[in-house]
Formats: C-alpha cells, sequence, structure tokens
C-alpha cells in the first residue's frame, strides 16, 4: 500500500450531498453511539461515500471580497471558510509597532450559523483566540516581514460553514488571500488533517469523525521547501502510527498545493487577459 | 479607507446635484441585486443577497420552544446581525459592536412591529404549536461579509429572501398528554411547510447628500451625507417602520416628500427582488 495515495485526486466523483442536504436534518443531532460507529465499513468506504484515504471536493475562488486587498473562498467538502487580507498598511498601534518587519494580526471568527447548533458567541472564546493564534503564527513563518518594517498585515478568516478541518481550511484560504494582495512568501503553506479510526489511517477528517473521539493530527507544510510549520495532534496514538498518519496528512497538504497552484495560475491567466497582455 | 479630498467631495455632491452619480446611476436607482438562496444547508432557510460590492449572508433557523407567557399563541423571532472583519478591518473584535447592534435593532423594529408583535411583518401567530406551550423560535442571524454603502437594505433583502427559502417542518401534536405537562411533539423529516413571505417588507435608505436625496448609496455617498432616513414598505404600500440617521435637522416636509420617493422606489425594488428570489429558488431547484 503505497502512500501515494488517491489524495491526488481530489476530484471525487460521488460527493457528500446526500449527508447534508438542505431538508435532512443536520449530522449532528446523530450522537448517540458514536464510540460503536462503524467509520469504515467492510467495502473500505467511509460515512460520506469516500475511501480512507481520498480527501474532499475543494473549491476556491479569489477575490470575493473587493474591498480587501486580497481575499478567497477555500471549501474543503462542507466546510466553506472566507479570508480577507488587509495590508500592508501603517500600524493602528504605535505600541506595536515594529522598526525592522511587518507586524502580522489574524482574527478567527466562526458565524452563527455555521455549526448545526446556534452558536451564541462568534468570536472572543478560547477556541477562537487560539486558532487566531496558531494561524498567525503560522503565516508569519512564510511572509518575508523584513521588506515592509514598521507595516502591519491583517488576515482576517471568516468560517461560514464548519464540517471539520476549520483549522486547515482556514490556512488555505489565508494563502491564497495572501497571494491575492500580492504580499511576498517564501512559499505558499498548505494544511491537511488526518485521523485514525477503525484501525485505518483516514484523510481529511469530517466533523462526524473528527468528534468519535479518536486522534486528529493537523499538519501545516510549505510545499516547495519540504518543511513542516504546523503540527497539532490530540487524543493518542501509537508511534508508528503516528508516523503513518502524519505522512498522510502531509501527501494531503501536497495534493492541496497543487490544487492551490492551479488556482492561482488561472486567476494570473485571467488578470493577463484583462490588462491585455 | 482612505479619505476623501476636497476635488472627489465636490465631484460626488455635484454628481447628485445634476441626477449623474459616480458610477452613472440615477438618484433614485439601486444597484444591480444579486440573490442566492440555499447556500448554508444546516439552516431551516438561507439566501446571500450581493448589492454591488455590498455581500451579506441571512440565515434561519427554526427551534422548538416555550412562548412568552404574556403572548401564549405567538412564537419567537429573534434578528441578530453581526459584522465581520472580512468587511472592515476596524470591525475586528469588538470594534464591529456598535454597527452590529444599531443593524440589529433597526432591523428588529422594522420587521418585528411592537411589543405585543402587533404589525409585524411576520405573522407570529403562524408560529404557534400549542397556545402557551410550544411555539416555533425564528432565529434570524446576518452576516455582513463585505461592506460598500446600504447594508441595511442589502440584509433585509437577505432576510425575506432566507424566510421565503425556509422551510419549517410539519409537527404532530400527541393528543394525549396530560394538559400540565409539556406535550410531546413531534417533528417531521419529510413534510416542510413554506413560510408566508407575502406580508415581510423590504427596507428603503435615503440619503440625503446637499440639497438631494439618492437610493442605495456606496460607502463614499455615504461619507458625504447630512441625514439618512430608512423606511420599511411592505407589498401593500404600507409603511411598517422608520428609522432616521444622521445628525443633520430635516424639515418635515423634506421626510413627508422622502417617504413618498422611498415608497415608489419600494414597489420596483419589490418586484425586482421578488423576481431574483424565484430566480434563485429555481436554480436551487434544479440543482438539487
Amino acid at each position: 500500500m503505497g502512500l501515494k495515495c488517491l489524495a491526488q485526486h481530489y476530484l471525487k466523483s460521488t460527493g457528500p450531498s446526500f449527508i447534508l442536504t438542505k431538508k435532512n436534518k443536520p449530522l449532528r443531532r446523530r450522537t448517540a453511539s458514536l464510540s460503536k460507529m462503524e467509520f469504515v465499513n467492510p467495502e473500505g468506504l467511509r460515512l460520506d461515500g469516500r475511501r480512507p484515504m481520498e480527501m474532499r471536493q475543494l473549491r476556491a475562488e479569489i477575490g470575493v471580497v473587493s474591498k480587501a486587498d486580497g481575499s478567497a473562498v477555500f471549501e474543503m467538502g462542507n466546510t466553506k471558510v472566507i479570508a480577507a487580507v488587509y495590508g500592508p498598511r501603517e500600524v493602528q498601534n504605535r505600541s506595536q509597532q515594529s522598526n525592522d518587519e511587518a507586524l502580522v494580526r489574524c482574527e478567527y471568527s466562526m458565524a452563527n450559523f455555521s455549526t448545526g447548533d446556534r452558536m451564541r458567541k462568534p468570536k472572543g472564546d478560547r477556541r477562537s483566540t487560539e486558532i487566531s493564534m496558531v494561524i498567525r503564527q503560522t503565516m508569519e513563518a512564510c511572509i518575508l516581514t523584513h521588506l515592509m518594517p514598521r507595516s502591519q498585515i491583517d488576515i482576517f478568516v471568516q468560517v461560514l460553514q464548519a464540517d471539520g478541518g476549520t483549522r486547515s481550511a482556514c490556512i488555505n484560504a489565508a494563502t491564497l488571500a495572501l497571494a491575492d494582495a500580492g504580499i511576498p512568501m517564501t512559499d505558499i503553506v498548505t494544511s491537511c488533517s488526518a485521523g485514525f479510526l477503525n484501525g485505518t489511517p483516514l484523510l481529511d477528517l469530517n466533523y462526524v469523525e473528527d468528534s468519535a473521539g479518536g486522534p486528529d493530527v493537523t499538519v501545516g507544510i510549505l510545499p516547495k521547501l519540504d518543511k513542516v510549520t504546523l503540527l497539532q495532534m490530540d487524543s493518542k496514538l501509537q508511534m508508528e502510527t503516528f508516523e503513518t498518519v502524519m505522512q498522510l496528512a502531509t501527501e494531503g497538504c501536497k495534493a492541496v498545493a497543487s490544487y492551490i497552484r492551479e488556482v492561482l495560475l488561472e486567476n494570473t491567466k485571467q488578470l493577463e487577459s484583462r490588462r491585455g497582455v | 479607507m482612505v479619505g476623501l479630498s476636497l476635488g472627489e467631495q465636490t465631484f460626488i455632491k455635484g454628481g447628485i446635484d445634476q441626477d449623474l452619480r459616480t458610477d452613472g446611476r440615477k438618484r433614485l436607482t439601486y444597484r444591480p441585486i444579486f440573490v442566492e438562496t440555499g447556500i448554508i444547508p444546516q439552516a431551516s432557510g438561507s439566501a446571500r443577497v450581493k448589492l454591488g460590492a455590498t455581500d451579506v449572508i441571512a440565515s434561519v433557523k427554526a427551534e422548538l420552544g416555550k412562548p412568552n407567557p404574556s403572548y401564549p399563541d405567538k412564537g419567537k423571532v429573534s434578528i441578530h446581525v453581526d459584522c465581520s472583519p472580512t468587511a472592515e478591518p476596524s470591525f475586528e473584535g469588538r470594534g464591529g459592536e456598535e454597527l452590529s447592534t444599531e443593524l440589529s435593532s433597526a432591523l428588529e423594529r422594522c420587521l418585528l412591529g411592537g411589543k405585543s408583535g402587533a404589525g409585524a411583518g411576520i405573522d407570529l401567530s403562524s408560529l404557534c404549536i400549542v397556545r402557551g406551550k410550544v411555539c416555533w423560535d425564528l432565529y434570524i442571524d446576518g452576516l455582513v461579509v463585505s461592506s460598500d454603502g446600504n447594508v441595511l437594505d442589502a440584509l433585509a433583502d437577505a432576510i425575506k429572501a432566507a424566510l421565503s427559502n425556509t422551510a419549517i417542518p410539519k409537527v404532530q401534536v400527541s393528543a394525549n398528554a396530560p394538559s400540565d405537562e409539556h406535550p410531546e411533539v413531534d417533528v417531521s423529516d419529510e413534510e416542510f411547510l413554506q413560510f408566508d413571505t407575502s406580508g415581510v417588507p423590504v427596507i428603503v435608505t435615503l440619503t440625503k447628500v446637499g440639497r438631494h436625496y439618492i437610493v442605495d448609496a456606496t460607502t463614499e455617498e455615504e461619507s458625504q451625507m447630512s441625514s439618512a432616513v430608512s423606511v420599511s414598505i411592505n407589498r401593500q404600500g404600507r409603511i411598517c417602520g422608520l428609522t432616521k440617521r444622521g445628525g443633520a435637522g430635516l424639515n418635515p416636509t423634506v421626510i413627508l416628500d422622502m417617504v413618498s420617493a422611498a415608497k415608489h422606489v419600494s414597489e420596483q425594488l419589490m418586484n425586482k427582488l421578488d423576481s431574483e428570489i424565484a430566480a434563485a429558488e429555481a436554480c436551487d431547484e434544479m440543482e438539487s
């Protein structure tokens, strides 16, 4: 079983639309016996019809918020995220200004309607603060901040629909938005998550698989430089299994990276044709 | 936003005086409206409305709840707007709270009528299931994704579209429940009732710049305004709510004039919006 997986074929044939159509109850209400649930059935198919090493369908669009310097929408299956970048611009808080590099700020917020049960507090809770910090540190690693001293770059990420893997979708959307804003970076950052359920490593968990209580490994890499910038895991795993799962997530990241490059190339071609080049 | 120079300000005001705005529109013309429904699968109803560069999303969630003891035969509706920092960097953290509260209360005033629910655009009695015990709670959430002026009108349009997209499940009440206890309700998965939105009003905001007023102002035009009046009008041409914003005083005759202009504009807006919603729903049906 080579680890050059079906992740490359991210355009899957059977969409998960039968799970979450308008008329059906949202998946979240099915919390009765998650531990006894079969996440990979004997034929090797997961709950939404994917194979264990198959990613959800990816979709990205650049330039959705015309007021922002750069913006993008990124969808991974049912998880939909908008990122907007404002900057480089003058630092608002003089005390935080740095003389030799740009200040990178990030805010992560979830819409009230993004989760199955309506959220009361869209931002300011601990999970949002933690994810904001994680995204900021990840993007800071790849932005060439020394080229823009005494300035500030704001990254705002808004989750419209949450179905697992929001962290990864946010980082991917932020990368596209930064590229759209023309901010110099060493490499794009892509992120993907993987888990381990029913004895099988699974790529790109959705909300049901994520809340099953199994491990969830989120990896963020710089694909060209082949370096890991983000690595988070919860729950516990055997050391060998961890290596397998992390390798799977890294392959997923590379698949996302090739998709992102395609989208950026297409966008540049359109800009070229509009300028009459 | 970068400030406007004196030349740009004069240009905007002069253009409005001559009935030719910066983007070529007349004073009482709306920007093209683009409606998309059913974008949030987890909600009972949802819609996204784009008015030029202003982009807002509205979602409606219906949950079972207990009615207010003072109004036992009416359901409850609550409207909450959130301004995303993607629209404006100053909305980060708690910066957008002031605008969110202003928009939420303006929408509640225009759509929900008085405390007793009288004169509401949304018929609250249709949300009652068992008098005094069980009713539908509608949570309407708005999200401002991108703002280029006239956010209130866009939100009202989105709420109207989301409500027409809302499907409330049919409820079966078990007949043999004891009268004091909470009755058993069986929420159907299969059968749905479409929400009736013929009474839901739209909001038309008239912004006074100089000596004339315009409809659907962009952010630049709003920065030059002296005052604004938002009128909420329903299909029958009746006024459902009125809000005046901005510090400058207005002559009462001017306000009456603005209201009649709003009524005139609202007919075209209502027709355009209804046709866009119908087109969006048809698109949605074709896809699913």
